[in-house]
């Protein structure tokens, strides 16, 4: 036991003039009595003891010289010299990665980097500014250059680690940044379990590293996707085995909450293997991957559980199947090639006027001046249509002037100021549909929901206005195609990474996007037809992604998965690359000083408590 | 001050007790008597409301048509000297635990037993600085109860008493050897020890009340003090804590002790009383159970 500051202790100097007014008694109270007779009587009893039994009996004395000696000792920072690993300002990075869920050192890596960052921040000096960074996938500074140790602990209790890789390039460009504020050389501490990446730049000063972590032993699916085939679509799953003794393991894979397969795979240390399912079917599902021990109990198949379980969402729509039905329209070829995320189809009558239309199903058929005698039940966009069915034709009409355009998504950067049509079909608007441009003599551009299928019509031949030479034209075929066969609203077919940003682009009848985590929490932004970037993907699992358009609702999925093979891969690390220097585990060679003055100002704190206690005490008696 | 009606008839059916002193007394004053011969008539005087009736000669009363009370020589006998201490200590308490006041309650209650039975009341306040002429009064009959009482109404405890001096001022007129009841706190400088000596060796036979204030005995003080004696102005210092209170309640217990055991020794009869207790139920059962009155 050493003192910091033992010039603090000549303060025991101030017992003497308490003593002093104790003996002086300078404040007594004066209170009237009938007599002082039997007092006197009293004390003359008590008179063979004093003046030390004065003192003695003196308890607000002795409290009070107890409060003023835990005082002096606390300030005088009586502290126990403790190995250290560093004895200056520091800066303290912390593994945050997924591979820190581990729990081969209980309860788990991350707590016991955090017990690990406790101890080296207690046996710095008081006074040493210590600066602690969390590396996740986005590195956070939680404490900066901070010198109030409670500060430091709340901020390192309320730390947790994320289901991802750790961008150490970032953590490190952070701690770089701490140093260059300090003035003197601080040191750099890593506590990790390595997996860093080698090409690190050199940090200042001297850095330390902590290792954590004892086993290897994980096994992980490293792969699980989907992809479509002639049949239906095929499954594709890997799993591989990072630890260092051959291992067997179950992998089950559900469609739903359906089991689908289970087989025993026998895996050699480090060796990975492939798993294919033909034939499933076309539907959009969401499919689970699970390892389970052979054993069948309900034991975790190894120390880290997060790349243990795999999501796969089905979703084979990929780019849209558009059928151009058409004599022969060279706007309309032209543009529906040029949309990206579509596939353009064609079909011509034959000569003598029939059409043979395909037995496969289009997202969306384009009706151009002619119609087969069923129309199908997918969404259809019909151009200068003949009688049908669904829309009733009452001749032709010349005045197409004063068009007026309805405000709707659809319509929108529509401008058809410049518009002119010769001669239009005359279509009595159903109950259904909506006139999105209506001129004098009548609608020219409708849209609606039949309840069998989404139905738009343009009620004039391209080829008898210059609508095609405007920039209104592919707008508003676009929007038409967007709004009869909408696409998917995100691309994530391989799934996402913990951490990374889903762009979602709703189309432009969205107005609000509800995500759901695996969790079931539940996140609405409302779109307004813009793109919603969704950044809360740390969880593992499968998210729903809900477009509500009105009273409309659409569901589609993404998959977020832990595949990364650096952070499966547990095999503690010896030693880290910085630079180039290579570092390997810090010896506690520092000597660090802990200290004790707290405990002793908490007790003076207690001992004041009782003076006060007693003192009212004695007055309440 | 006034005694109501019942409390005032209760008083009336008690006697005050003396044993041997009126006897003593008798031996050196009295023409022949003997015993048995108490009941010999003396004399008539007017009948005066208040008077015992069974007193009233009715023969006398049959002829002249006036009512006229037998006085008997033996009860114009017994002298009661009623002392009671005016020190400032006395001086003590709140309300109806003013220990003056009570001592001043008590001493009416035992003087209107005086004065109902006929007894020779003699009331005075001792004061060791005061002229005692001004300080008491000598009756003898019931019509002089509202005397009495306006005479202990008009009473100040005030000054340092030294018990002994005082008693010995108030025996410099020759006193006709009685009953002396002494109502004091006992808190005399020099003791109360000589007091009660002297007056036994002139003769008297001797009753103390005692009389405390609750927070005399049970003080409600704590911490570092300086205590101011309200009759000396002495001071003293004390740093008060559970166990000097302790002490102190001890010691008050003990000394009420020592005081018991010195009456009994010399044959005084004793009671302490502290003045939270209701001042009639004192005189109607304390003082009867120390065989004060009957």
């Amino acid at each position: 036991m050493n003192f910091l500051a033992p010039a603090a202790l000549a303060l025991s100097a101030l017992a003497i003039p308490i003593i002093i007014f104790y003996m002086l008694k300078l404040r007594r109270r004066e209170v009237t009595v009938s007599s002082t007779l039997l007092w006197q009587l009293v004390l003359r009893d008590r008179q063979a003891n004093a003046p030390w039994q004065r003192l003695r009996r003196n308890l607000l004395l002795l409290l009070q010289l107890l409060i003023l000696a835990a005082l002096i000792l606390a300030l005088a920072r009586p502290a126990l010299s403790v190995p250290a690993i560093a004895s200056g300002s520091s800066v303290i990075v912390l593994d945050a990665s997924a591979s820190m869920n581990a729990t081969d050192v209980a309860p788990s890596r991350f707590e016991a980097a955090r017990r690990a960052a406790h101890s080296t921040i207690e046996a710095l000096p008081a006074e040493a500014p210590v600066t602690v960074i969390v590396a996740g996938q986005q590195p956070q500074v939680i404490a900066s250059a901070e010198t109030d140790r409670g500060a430091i602990k709340r901020a390192l209790d309320e730390a947790q680690p994320t289901n991802g890789a750790a961008n150490w390039t970032a953590a490190l460009a952070l701690a770089a940044g701490a140093l260059s504020r300090q003035t003197d050389q601080p040191t750099t501490i890593i506590i990790s379990d390595g997996g860093l990446p080698q090409d690190l730049p050199p940090l200042p000063g001297e850095v330390r590293y902590v290792p954590i972590g004892q086993s290897s032993d994980n096994l992980s699916l490293t792969a699980l996707s989907l992809r479509p085939t002639k049949n239906g679509a095929e499954l594709f799953a890997s799993v591989t085995n990072h630890s260092a003794v051959d291992r067997s393991v179950i992998l089950s894979v559900y469609r739903g909450e359906t089991l689908l397969s289970s087989q025993l795979l026998d895996l050699k240390a480090g060796a990975a293997q492939q798993v294919i399912l033909n034939d499933l079917p076309r539907e959009p599902a969401i499919y689970q991957a699970r390892l389970s021990r052979p054993d069948q109990s309900d034991q975790p198949v190894d120390v880290l559980t997060l790349d243990d379980t795999a999501f796969a969402v089905n979703n084979p729509a990929g780019a849209r199947r558009v059928l151009l039905v058409s004599p022969g329209n060279v706007f309309l070829e032209q543009l529906l090639a040029a949309i990206p995320d579509l596939q353009a189809f064609r079909v011509v009558p034959q000569k003598d006027g029939t059409l043979q239309m395909p037995t496969d199903e289009f997202d969306l058929y384009v009706f151009d001046g002619l119609l087969p005698d069923d129309l199908p039940f997918q969404p259809t966009l019909l151009i200068n249509p003949p009688q049908n069915s669904v829309l009733r034709v009452n001749g032709v009409f010349s005045d197409t002037a004063n068009a007026r355009v309805l405000d709707s998504p659809v319509t929108r950067n529509v401008n058809w100021s410049n518009v002119h049509v010769r001669e239009a079909k005359y279509i009595d608007p159903p109950q259904w549909a909506k006139t999105l441009v209506t001129s004098n003599g009548g609608p020219l551009v409708l849209i609606g929901d039949t309840g069998v299928r989404r139905i738009g019509a343009i009620t004039f031949d391209l080829h008898d206005s210059d609508l095609p030479l405007q920039v209104t034209f592919p707008i508003l075929l676009v929007n038409l195609i967007d709004y009869l066969a909408p696409g998917r609203s995100f691309n994530a077919p391989a799934g996402v990474s913990p951490g990374a940003s889903v762009i979602i682009r709703p189309d432009l009848s969205v107005d609000t996007v509800a995500i759901a985590s695996p969790s079931n929490q539940i996140y609405t932004v409302r779109s307004g037809g813009g793109e919603v970037v969704f950044k809360d993907t740390q969880e593992l699992g499968a998210y729903g992604v809900t477009l509500i358009s009105g009273d409309q609702q659409a569901i589609d999925y993404f998959a977020v998965n832990l595949f990364d093979p650096a952070e499966s891969d547990l095999h503690p690390e010896a030693a880290i690359r910085i630079g180039q220097s290579q570092i390997t585990s810090a010896q506690s060679d520092e000597t660090g000083w802990q200290e004790w003055w707290s405990w002793l100002a908490a007790l003076a704190l207690l001992i004041l408590l009782i003076e006060w206690w007693v003192y009212h005490g004695r007055k309440r008696l | 001050m006034l005694f109501d009606e019942s409390s005032l008839r209760k008083l009336q059916q008690l006697t005050l007790v003396t044993a041997r002193v009126r006897a003593g007394a008798l031996r050196g004053e009295r023409r022949s008597l003997k015993r048995g011969a108490g009941l010999e008539f003396a004399d008539f005087r007017d009948y005066v409301p208040g008077d015992d009736l069974r007193r009233v000669d009715w023969n006398v009363y049959a002829r002249l048509d006036r009512p006229y009370v037998k006085l008997r020589e033996e009860e114009e006998d017994l002298a009661v000297h009623i002392l009671v201490d005016a020190s400032q200590s006395m001086d003590w308490g709140e309300g109806p635990q003013h220990k003056f006041n009570y001592a001043l309650h008590l001493a009416a209650a035992v003087g209107s037993i005086g004065l109902s039975t006929g007894d020779r009341v003699t009331v005075s306040t001792l004061k060791t600085s005061e002229v005692y002429q001004t300080s008491e009064v000598s009756l003898r009959g019931q019509q002089y109860l509202l005397h009495l009482l306006k005479f202990l109404e008009a009473q100040q405890a005030a000054g340092i008493t030294d018990l002994e001096n005082a008693v010995r001022r108030y025996l410099i007129r020759p006193r006709r050897p009685g009953l002396v009841i002494l109502i004091s706190d006992l808190l005399s400088p020099h003791g109360y020890q000589p007091a009660l000596k002297t007056l036994q060796q002139r003769g008297h036979e001797v009753a103390l009340v005692h009389v405390l204030s609750p927070d005399e005995v049970d003080p409600p003080l704590a911490g570092d003090l300086r205590l101011i004696d309200v009759e000396t102005g002495g001071a003293q210092e004390v740093s008060l804590d559970g166990g000097l209170r302790d002490a102190y309640r001890e010691r008050v217990k003990a000394w009420r002790n020592e005081a018991q055991a010195f009456c009994r020794a010399r044959g005084v009869r004793y009671l302490a009383v502290e003045t939270d207790r209701a001042w009639d139920e004192v005189v109607l059962y304390d003082m009867r159970k120390a065989r004060m009155v009957k």
